[in-house]
């Protein structure tokens, strides 16, 4: 597979963990992924990109609507040990900092 | 070096973009380019791919897109043609703003962008009524 998403949760936080490439073809799976994301009772939706090995702009529209989502729901979006691909992409979109990133949830 | 050229044709089919960046990596890779730089090239690459596909074809399977890549001594070109809808003029400006752009990501907007921030030089040609070719072109070190 391309891509590989796991969906987990503690303490009513979720934390979204993807293996792979997140491209046009696979960066849909993503989305679906964070929109469905439903912290209850918790407060913070949580993207591991440790594991991410290339990402582009459809993957960077779909992290940055997972921003707006989660605000709208009151709920803190981080992400997670973003891999250097991510990081990458993202200062080449001048996006680096508008993410809240941490080593671990 | 003499001249190095590879031209493909592909159909819009979104499955095929890995594919494509693993040719333009190795192709690029072996141009002595820094490994970094070639990152950066397979990104543009595969955005302008991405925007042919999505914009061009509406996500549609069954469209034609060329791609030749081309290294003459100092100069590396990458064209991208397609026969889908023309690209509007106003998506493919460069805009000059350094600032976090969250607010205006639009569809396909960022890619452009980035295209532009990856290549030295980068023309987009809409046709007047069908098609799009844009032309990207890296100075090669040594």
């Amino acid at each position: 597979m391309a891509i590989e998403i796991e969906n987990q949760e503690k303490d009513g936080d979720c934390l979204i963990k993807v293996t792979g490439e997140v491209d046009l073809y696979t960066s849909p799976e993503l989305r679906g992924a964070i929109l469905k994301a439903d912290p209850q009772g918790g407060t913070s939706l949580g993207v591991d990109l440790s594991k991410v090995t290339y990402m582009d702009s459809s993957g960077v529209a779909t992290l940055v609507e997972g921003l707006k989502t989660a605000g709208q729901k009151r709920v803190e979006f981080v992400l997670v040990s973003p891999s250097p691909p991510v990081m990458k992409v993202l200062q080449l979109a001048r996006l680096d900092t508008v993410f809240e990133i941490r080593d671990t949830m | 070096m003499a001249k190095q050229e590879i031209r493909v044709e592909l159909l819009s089919d979104p499955r095929l973009l890995k594919a494509i960046r693993g040719l333009v990596r190795e192709y690029t890779a072996g141009l002595g380019v820094p490994g970094d730089q070639v990152a950066e090239v397979v990104l543009a690459v595969d955005e302008a791919c991405a925007n042919a596909v999505r914009h061009s074809y509406n996500l549609k399977k069954d469209g034609q897109i060329e791609l030749r890549l081309c290294a003459e001594p100092g100069w590396l070109e990458i064209v991208l043609r397609d026969q889908g809808i023309p690209a509007p003029v106003e998506r493919l400006r460069r805009k000059a703003t350094s600032a976090p752009d969250k607010e205006t990501l639009t569809p396909g907007g960022l890619g452009v962008q980035l295209m532009y921030r990856v290549f030295d030089d980068v023309e987009f040609q809409p046709g007047e009524t069908q098609g799009n070719c844009v032309t990207m072109r890296l100075r090669l070190s040594g």
